[in-house]
């Protein structure tokens, strides 16, 4: 709502305007550059340093950043020492199958919790609320109990699902979004017979897929960055997801700085590809979440 | 629409990995080219199951190297090295495979664990899975780590005494647990002094004969080389195993003769503590290096030309040349300094079998294998490290003389390793006395604890742990 | 089979009134029951687990042995657990230092330059790069021979010879810290623009017009109008802080820091359990950080529903 402001001369206001705007832009541009520059120098140290051959100095004051002898033998080194297409895998796998799976239940649970009535909501509502509480470190050393004693699946990958597949957090999240959705659809919905599975697929999980995007999102990237968890349950190496991997890299190659490099590099690059290409929907997901 | 390209694109995601996964294991296995072709073997390489083909020269009568008998058939031992590989995938997979000839029907499982070894242990034990037949470092402490906890087998019992007979007895005498042996010994390392010529001769002007030959030397040539070219010592505690460090260096008396009470309060564990808080407050020592855990940080330091000198193996120069070419060029050696108890050192390392394990004969079988005349020998011919066995020095090899840096221990090495012995008692309960005694040290060090005062609360608190 | 139409039928889009259903059916309850089985085999089950166990000497190869409160006695007098705690404490400088940086890089990424996008892009990559990554990245650059830190502010002559950052007691937390702010501020600087995007346009102009610089218009209007997602970081952020553990894992080279100047309450129960194998010991760790995260959680809620209140 433009309200009346008194212009004295026009044309002056406009060309005025017009320089300090440009010069603002640039202004930003360079502030934007140099938070930029402050965001990537450690990786972008890491990836130039991961390039050197045996003649660039990795030890040397000042730094010498780009490197003059260029190589790919760094890569060869570590592809050949440790399986990191596996490390991929795994670590796909793991994360395909947890988002998928926890999607599916905590979109099953959301539902009843925002929708129904029925006798002791209430009570399973605080006490899954409760649980958000809990710090997941605490219940490892039961879960490793389990894990190796009860369920016998240790060194394996459904540890890693298995215990993820339900997420409070996503259980809210969704349990929100359901609560928008008008009733008059369910009603409509009911009316012509459908029965409630039917029409929580056909009608409610269509209506809420941008929070159904945003939880599958959090839940892959959450579950490709576990690291605790991972490191406790998988020990051979060709079951190691990439974190735990990384984390053997570095002890396998502790003097070897270019391998190390090389190692980092490449396995960030293709999750921080996965998520230039998903970065809207990432972005606007998350921001969505958190609605006053 | 949105939709569809987040599930293609995962979907290339998953294409593309399997794609890379396919072509990452195609790219490893490595056939050895051997001239005669009898058998197959199944080995495993990092949990990779890699076929190799192996010569087998047909021998007549038994084999002289199958020295155990009662090996269970079809028997399937699971073994775990430390730090071996990349660099001796062959040397470990054709002794294996050897050892599968020598006692047919009898597969190994092998693994090799890095800087993580520890962890990965432990937790292999507490889940159930541990492998039957493991590297453990003697050095470090670990082989009396695990035995007290009644996790290794007892092998004075298990091994005919012909077989004991093989080892220098110095060495199947190290880390007893109660009196008993819990340890094959395996390779050994001989300590020695790497010398960065550059910086101990040209910038600091010092001679390479002069290097102290006892531990009361060091702080007082860290601070001449502090002064003259500004680099730090390259210094480290063996943070795992304190006590036995004390009774090497500071020859002192750690525990009572009854293993009621502790004693390295005394005023020997007071000096030896105090030779290295004086040496941090001068500002003479690196810091991390001192108690890192990991032996590879202090390597690191010296590899990359910062340090004058570091204590290791000669078996470990192989690191320096590959990671510093340049440095190789100026390394001398000399012999390690001696601690005050006067004897040189004790094992490096050795194989041990888990107590529970399903094979136990199998088991003592491979860890006899790996540590026998023949096996050290041809380790011993590919890296600097010293076999655990006299009969394994009468080859020519030992007569040979030195040609570079790496093998100048060899004339003098049966000679050090015949010495070596084991003095240090049997501590209970040691992985949480020494955690009290890694607390004490580094308060004394950092924390301006007065060294004496730092030690005595530690042997209050390590008598209270064991008094329970 | 019709429902009863409910008395406010064609009541407002959004409204939460469950529908009203006349016989008893089973279907919530299966709907429920992955969930739920999900939650008590993996989230109840261990916490009565952990109550039971930090009661015991425990170290997972035999049976756990019964020891009463022994465990929580030999904790209140370990300095190695107060200072955890004090570590973990002293971790939250972490939350306001995020929140204000975060909304800072969201006020200055809000503005339509073009190619703005990529900038956000690019801010938000330490975030899913992955601790470990970003661990092993900044142990590199506090390196005291390779390290970019001591290689820039050596030859700049700000400092006189390379300082060991990595060893000195001190600075440990310091640089723990701020690696998790500096992988943070991308993460909670786009829940700060969404935010910042749904605050009405006019109250800015009106701003404008009555006269207020830059800062107050951020002061009055962007704050206040950021609440909720203020409480929402918070909270997050702090719960995160006191159980941080990867980071200092890889800093310190899984050996907790000099001095243990590094170990939090999560790295010290790590420790303790599979390390040293005292998981009866690590149990009562994990019930004390239990109890600390419920009381900052009813903490934060209380302070939410001041805030819902106030608005």
């Amino acid at each position: 709502m433009a309200q009346a402001r008194t212009i004295t001369n026009p044309a002056l206001a406009v060309r005025t305007r017009a320089r300090s705007q440009i010069s603002e832009k640039i202004f930003w541009y360079l502030l934007l550059c140099l938070l930029s520059f402050v965001t990537i120098l450690p990786f972008l140290w890491i990836f130039l340093t991961a390039f050197k051959g045996p003649n660039d100095a990795v030890y040397s004051t000042p730094p010498q950043l780009i490197p003059r002898d260029p190589t790919l033998a760094n890569f060869v080194r570590v592809w050949n020492q440790l399986p990191i297409g596996r490390f991929f895998l795994n670590s796909i796998t793991v994360a395909v199958c947890t988002t998928g799976f926890n999607v599916l239940v905590t979109s099953l649970a959301a539902y009843p919790l925002a929708k129904m009535k029925f006798p002791g909501r209430e009570a399973i509502f605080y006490l899954l609320l409760a649980t958000l509480i809990v710090p997941a470190q605490l219940t490892y050393i039961p879960s490793f109990i389990l894990a190796v004693n009860v369920f016998h699946y240790y060194d394996s990958l459904p540890a890693l699902i298995l215990p993820n597949i339900s997420s409070v957090f996503n259980i809210f999240l969704l349990r929100q979004a359901f609560k928008t959705v008008p009733n008059d659809l369910i009603d409509a919905a009911k009316m012509d017979g459908a029965s409630e599975l039917r029409l929580w697929w056909d009608v409610l999980l269509p209506v809420v897929r941008p929070s159904l995007a945003t939880v599958a999102i959090f839940t892959f990237v959450n579950s490709w960055n576990d690291f605790f968890w991972p490191s406790l349950m998988l020990h051979t190496r060709e079951q190691m997801t990439l974190p735990v991997g990384l984390a053997a890299l570095q002890g396998m190659f502790t003097s070897d700085f270019r391998g190390v490099a090389a190692g980092v590099t490449m396995t960030v690059i293709p999750i921080l590809l996965f998520f230039i290409a998903l970065q809207r929907q990432f972005i606007r997901g998350l921001a969505g979440a958190v609605k006053g | 629409m949105k939709k569809h390209t987040v599930i293609s694109l995962v979907g290339l995601c998953l294409i593309a990995s399997l794609m890379l996964a396919a072509c990452g294991g195609a790219a490893t296995p490595q056939v050895v080219k051997e001239t005669q072709i009898v058998r197959e073997t199944q080995i495993v390489k990092e949990t990779q199951i890699v076929k190799e083909q192996v010569v087998v020269t047909p021998t007549p009568g038994p084999d002289p190297e199958a020295m155990i008998e009662g090996v269970e058939p079809n028997a399937e031992v699971a073994l775990w090295t430390f730090w071996l590989s990349p660099t001796f995938d062959d040397y470990i997979k054709s002794t294996i495979a050897r050892f599968e000839e020598a006692y047919p029907g009898v597969k190994v499982n092998w693994e090799d664990h890095q800087a993580t070894f520890q962890d990965d242990l432990r937790n292999s034990f507490a889940a159930g899975n541990a492998p039957d037949v493991i590297n453990l470092s003697v050095g470090e402490g670990w082989v009396s780590e695990y035995a007290t906890k009644g996790l290794l087998l007892n092998l004075d019992d298990q091994v005919p005494q012909s077989v004991k007979d093989l080892y220098f007895p110095g060495l199947w005498q190290q880390q007893l647990v109660d009196g008993q042996n819990y340890q094959f010994p395996w390779y050994q390392g001989i300590s020695v002094e790497l010398i960065n010529t550059k910086i101990y001769v040209e910038q600091a002007g010092l001679k390479v004969e002069d290097f102290p030959k006892t531990v009361e030397g060091l702080p007082a040539l860290c601070k001449t080389i502090k002064e003259k070219t500004g680099t730090l010592c390259d210094i480290r505690l063996t943070v795992n195993d304190l006590l036995a460090q004390m009774v090497y260096e500071g020859d002192v008396k750690v525990i009572s003769d009854d293993g009621t009470q502790f004693t390295f309060d005394s005023p020997e564990g007071a000096a030896w503590l105090q030779l290295y808080v004086d040496m941090v407050r001068d500002g003479t020592v690196d810091k991390s290096a001192l108690t890192t855990t990991d032996d590879r940080v202090g390597l690191e330091l010296f590899t990359s030309g910062k340090a004058a000198f570091y204590q290791t193996g000669p078996n470990l120069i192989r690191e320096v040349r590959a990671n510093n070419p340049g440095l190789y060029g100026y390394l001398a050696v000399v012999p390690a300094p001696v601690g005050k108890s006067g004897v040189v050192g004790k094992g490096l390392m050795g194989i041990s079998v888990k107590a529970d394990t399903q094979f136990p004969m199998a088991s003592i079988a491979l860890a006899q294998f790996f540590t026998n005349p023949r096996s050290m020998l041809e380790f011993s011919k590919i890296v600097a490290i010293y076999p655990s066995t006299p009969a394994s020095y009468e080859d020519p090899f030992f007569a040979a003389k030195p040609v570079a840096i790496e093998d100048s221990a060899k004339p003098v090495a049966k000679d050090i390793v015949s010495k070596y012995a084991d003095i240090v008692p049997t501590i209970p309960k040691k992985a949480d006395v020494n955690e009290i005694v890694r607390q004490a040290v580094e308060a004394a060090l950092f924390n301006n604890v007065p060294a004496q005062q730092a030690l005595t609360e530690a042997v209050n608190k390590a008598n209270a742990l064991i008094g329970q | 089979m019709l429902t009863q139409p409910s008395p406010q039928a064609g009541e407002g889009r959004g409204s939460p009134r469950p529908l009203v259903t006349k016989k008893f059916s089973l279907t919530p309850y299966l709907f429920l029951t992955p969930a739920l089985l999900v939650t008590v085999v993996f989230i109840l089950y261990p916490i009565v687990a952990v109550v039971f166990y930090s009661f015991t000497e425990y170290d997972i190869v035999t049976p756990p042995k019964w020891v009463g409160l022994k465990n929580y006695q030999q904790l209140a007098q370990d300095p190695t657990f107060w200072r955890a705690l004090k570590n973990s404490f002293i971790y939250l400088i972490a939350t306001p230092t995020l929140i204000a940086l975060s909304i800072l890089l969201a006020i200055i990424v809000n503005r339509n330059l073009r190619g703005i996008h990529v900038f956000r892009a690019l801010y938000y990559i330490p975030a899913v790069s992955g601790s470990i990554a970003i661990g092993i990245t900044w142990r590199w650059l506090f390196d005291v021979n390779g390290g970019l830190v001591n290689g820039f502010l050596v030859p700049l002559g700000l400092l006189t010879e390379p300082v060991q950052w990595l060893a000195e007691p001190a600075y440990i937390l310091p640089i723990a810290i701020l690696l998790t702010v500096w992988a943070g501020v991308g993460y909670y600087a786009v829940i700060f623009l969404a935010g910042l995007q749904n605050i009405p346009e006019e109250l800015y102009d009106a701003a404008l017009i009555d006269g207020c610089n830059n800062f107050q218009k951020h002061w009055y209007i962007s704050l206040p109008g950021l609440r909720p997602q203020i409480v929402f970081v918070a909270v997050i952020s702090s719960l995160a802080a006191l159980k941080v553990f990867d980071e200092i894992y890889i800093l310190t080279n899984r050996t907790g820091g000099i001095l243990d100047s590094g170990v939090t309450m999560v790295f010290y129960l790590w420790r303790q359990a599979f390390r040293l194998t005292h998981a009866g010991y690590a149990s009562a760790i994990a019930i004390v950080l239990l109890v600390i995260t419920l009381v900052f959680s009813m903490m934060n809620v209380r302070l939410l529903e001041r805030g819902v209140e106030a608005d």
